[in-house]
């Protein structure tokens, strides 16, 4: 007990160490935004007239989609833009067509990412950098208190804008999940008592990656070497609490562990037609939005793991050879003002501001930061060795 | 001068064609050439994938088994009702219109949302379909195949002379049934060849429905293909080259199968024949006299709860009712899909045509030559994985900077409604009996006025069939439209497909009920059309009795 509460202490001490330095990039950040009074973004906005901006964004979220129709509208009548939401179903077919175009001049003008697709986008080339000192809004960007300046491990430097907040949670039952936090042990306490009700996507699915990540955090009383590149020595000391943990946990799982959800989505149908006592989600307030609209029953309630959730953030980039870039930096200061951030918070989307002026202490959960990049192919490659097979 | 131009149609013909049919190896070769990165050493570390080998065999398997199944299932459903019922084949194209034009992936939904554990039909643990597993995916793909292969069937039948076959089986004293397996199937066999390398080549490498339904632990193949394919992790990129070298092998295996089927069966067949065998089927009769109802029943329990789901009534909900149902989701959305309909549409009329008009030029080129040449040339475009294939084209696309727009999506299509065109008309076209045209040119037709007025006219049945099809091929495309289209071309798929990949089943199951609309109306009105062109005479043989 007295370790876990020191390690705590430390985990508190590292993020405070890594806020003060994101500070000191921040200021740097901050010292070069731009004003929008600038002559430089009055002629953004005169070369945007008129434009089209295709953007690239999942397709698979009714209330995204609604979203983006209103946004659509009133950047049209804002500034004369025309935005045209191209509907994928994962991020990575942005990634491919950029791979492809190899230079040449893009079909997208903006396009939602994070992640490893950043990672490889950025590492290759294929975006439009500069984004943060020539977007007006930006200035208003939460950097002192939201993990917002680094994309899992790999830093933002002006090629990706944060746009929202993920936070991952459970969507549960509250009579199964009776305190707004778990550990590890609680959770197979509750998946034993409740047999074939507990599962989680399938990793390498980012969901399930996540859920691994923070089993591993808990196990480990947030061991301070995941939030460095993982060692040989780290990995072996580490793992094996999780791998022992699993096979436990695993004849307990929804199917016994012989089959996982694909995805989140799938997941949510699941405990929908309730076979499960939970679902897992990165938008904290997906909860309270889908109880609004009845798609989940009363006794729907949002749980966490008691080391706080991981966060990380969503993001729009510009492909370096977009055609109407000018239209899309209009587009994303649209999306980083007050008006639309608090619609995309306020209404069915329900998703975390990532502007200073908004943020709300009571809409978020209690932050985790990742674990070191490296941590999740690790854990991504071993579970299949493990499990997956 | 008249053979000079003959002949230079003929060559810019059959240059025209070979254009079409090897745009599928052009989109492998550039959408496989693997980065500079991709070594040997990616191989072995595919290699030692866990549950690799279980993963192959079980593609392998669901692949060939559901398509056997399925193409055994159908014929005896066609002889059954071609010598047991006296409304036949018109009748039975129209019935087959609904149970063709729900997509794949609607049909697994609705199967495990009736029959899996937590469905609404499940009994207990023993007869409910699980979840997630093998036998869902490959029940799920016979439900969705028998249909496919009854409509090619009737395709291939009208140009048989089915009804000498079986009098002649009369005379030999077999009864019907025997008569059918023992005359009738060796030869339809042969025609269905193609239809069976397309089957099991989707099997093998469907990603949707086996994401919902397939096993997971682990994964088919084709999941994993898909998979590392779609990333960009370190290392993954090059996983998956090898791995669709691998799913290439995988598919060369089962067309070398599926001929040494046809071979062993035939010969099986004619062996017994000579033994003078007679075939008992027994309780697979019966399965064959109840399978269409009862698929026809299932589908219309999907139709409704998917109705019921987009008018927002939640199966298991505590807090709705049959009094909350509303429209509110169809007003809403109605104003976004009339564009998309009406682009799905358009490129699949246009898709589809294009395709039937290249399959019967190349057929009718080989024709001429003499000499057919082998299938899986023709048809490369649905055997081929076409995920890489696609690519290739679409970074030849981008090299070409044409822009985007719906004639490159069609052009996109092209090669799979070819490939389809090609699957239903080859068996027709080659059982036309040259007799007719040597008649008509005895009247003094020339060779133009034979094709158009003996051969077309003769064949037109089985394009209409083709034309239903290949324009539900084209609806159904996603990756293509997408990936040629660049988001400037939308249709009812594109939509669909994405909307799918959510958690809401009220728009999703609007989006797949809208989906089915277009493919409905083509197998409706082309059923209604054939029935009319064909008359009854060459649907129903009148040989219940003997």
């Amino acid at each position: 007990m007295i370790s876990r509460r020191f390690s705590t202490k430390l985990i508190g001490l590292i993020l405070l160490v890594s806020l003060s330095i994101s500070n000191v990039m921040a200021e740097d950040l901050v010292a070069e935004t731009l004003d929008e009074t600038s002559a430089k973004w009055q002629q953004t906005l005169k070369v945007a007239k008129g434009k089209s901006v295709y953007f690239y964004a999942w397709g698979g979220s009714k209330a995204v989609n609604e979203y983006l129709r209103w946004a659509k509208r009133e950047i049209a009548k804002q500034y004369g833009v025309r935005l045209i939401h191209v509907k994928v179903t994962d991020p990575g077919e942005a990634v491919a067509r950029l791979k492809a175009e190899n230079g040449r001049t893009s079909a997208i003008d903006l396009t939602w990412v994070n992640g490893e697709n950043f990672a490889y986008l950025k590492q290759h080339d294929h975006l439009l950098g500069n984004l943060w000192s020539s977007i007006p809004n930006v200035a208003n960007l939460a950097i002192d208190t939201l993990p917002i300046t680094v994309d899992f491990g790999e830093s933002m430097d002006g090629y990706e804008v944060p746009w929202g907040i993920g936070q991952f949670n459970l969507i549960a039952e509250e009579a199964v999940f009776s305190n707004a936090q778990f550990s590890a042990d609680d959770l197979l306490t509750i998946a034993r008592n409740n047999p074939e009700t507990v599962t989680y996507p399938r990793p390498p699915e980012f969901h399930g990656s996540t859920f691994l990540k923070q089993l591993l955090v808990n196990l480990t009383q947030g061991d301070e070497r995941l939030y460095m590149a993982a060692t040989e020595v780290a990995q072996q000391d580490l793992l094996p609490k999780l791998w022992a943990y699993l096979d436990t946990l695993h004849p307990y799982l929804w199917q016994q562990g012989k089959a996982f959800p694909t995805s989140s989505s799938e997941q949510f149908l699941l405990y929908q037609q309730k076979s499960l006592s939970m679902a897992v989600s990165f938008n904290p307030n997906q909860w309270i939005k889908e109880k609004a609209t009845k798609q989940i029953p009363e006794s729907s309630v949002r749980r966490s793991f008691i080391d706080g959730a991981i966060t990380n953030s969503h993001n729009l980039a510009i492909p370096k050879f977009a055609p109407n870039s000018e239209a899309a930096k209009v587009v994303i200061n649209f999306m980083l003002s007050e008006q639309a951030q608090q619609l995309k918070f306020a209404g069915e989307w329900g998703d975390p501001s990532v502007l200073k002026s908004m943020f709300d202490s009571r809409s978020s959960l209690p932050a985790h930061g990742e674990p070191h990049s490296s941590w999740q192919l690790i854990l991504e490659d071993a579970w299949q060795q493990r499990y997956g097979g | 001068m008249a053979t000079t131009l003959r002949r230079l149609s003929r060559v810019l013909g059959w240059w025209l064609v070979m254009c079409i049919a090897s745009l599928p190896v052009w989109g492998i070769l550039f959408g496989l050439w693997p980065d500079e990165d991709t070594s040997i050493a990616d191989l072995s570390r595919l290699l030692a994938y866990q549950g690799l080998g279980l993963s192959l065999s079980q593609s392998m398997f669901s692949a060939l088994f559901s398509s056997l199944v399925s193409l055994y299932l159908a014929f005896l459903i066609y002889s059954q009702y071609q010598s047991h019922s006296k409304v036949g084949g018109p009748w039975l194209e129209k019935y087959l219109s609904p149970l063709l034009s729900l997509p794949h992936l609607a049909i697994a939904l609705g199967l495990v949302f009736l029959f899996s554990e937590s469905g609404v039909f499940f009994v207990n643990g023993d007869i409910g379909l699980p979840r997630k597993g093998l036998s869902t995916f490959i029940m799920a793909i016979i439900i969705k195949e028998v249909p496919f292969f009854l409509l090619i069937l009737i395709a291939v039948g009208r140009q048989l002379p089915l009804h000498g076959w079986l009098l002649q089986g009369r005379a030999l004293g077999y009864d019907i049934s025997t008569s059918w397996w023992l005359l009738v199937f060796p030869n339809m066999l042969k025609q269905m060849r193609l239809a069976l390398l397309a089957a099991s080549a989707y099997t093998l490498s469907v990603v949707d429905m086996n994401l919902l339904v397939g096993p997971n632990i682990p994964e088919l193949f084709a999941v994993s293909v898909y998979r590392w394919q779609g990333s960009f992790s370190e290392g993954d990129q090059a996983l998956g080259f090898w791995a669709n070298v691998l799913l290439l092998v995988l598919l060369a295996v089962s067309i070398i199968f599926l001929y040494c089927h046809e071979k062993l069966a035939i010969k099986v067949l004619q062996h017994w024949t000579v033994l003078g065998r007679r075939i008992r089927l027994g309780f697979v009769d019966t399965l064959g006299q109840v399978w269409l109802p009862a698929s026809g029943l299932l589908i219309l329990l999907m139709v409704l709860v998917f109705t019921l789901w987009s008018l927002g009534f939640n199966w298991r909900s505590d807090t709705f009712s049959l009094r909350n149902l509303n429209t509110h989701l169809w007003q809403d959305e109605w104003l976004f899909v009339a564009l998309p309909l009406q682009n799905a549409l358009l490129i699949g009329v246009s898709a589809a045509i294009l395709g039937i008009m290249f399959t019967l030029l190349a057929l009718e080129l080989q024709r001429q030559k003499g000499r057919y040449l082998p299938d899986y040339i023709w048809l490369l475009g649905i055997l081929l994985p076409q995920l890489s294939m696609v690519l290739g084209w679409q970074v030849s696309h981008i090299w070409l900077e044409g822009g985007y727009h719906s004639g490159w999506v069609v052009f996109a299509h092209f090669p799979f409604t070819f490939g389809y065109a090609y699957l239903v008309l080859k068996g027709p076209f080659q059982s036309i009996d040259a007799n007719y045209e040597l008649i008509a040119a005895s009247f003094g037709y020339s060779p133009w006025q034979r094709w158009w007025k003996i051969r077309f006219r003769l064949l037109f049945p089985a394009t209409l069939s083709a034309f239903a099809i290949t324009f539900a091929v084209s609806i159904a495309q996603y990756i293509p439209t997408l990936m040629i289209g660049a988001g400037r071309v939308t249709t009812i798929t594109t939509e669909a497909v994405a909307i799918g990949t959510g958690s809401q089943q009220d728009v999703a199951a609007l989006y797949i009920l809208l989906q089915s609309l277009l493919p409905l109306a083509a197998f409706l009105i082309t059923a209604l059309l054939s029935s009319r062109v064909a008359g009854p005479k060459h649907s129903t043989l009148e040989i219940s009795r003997c």
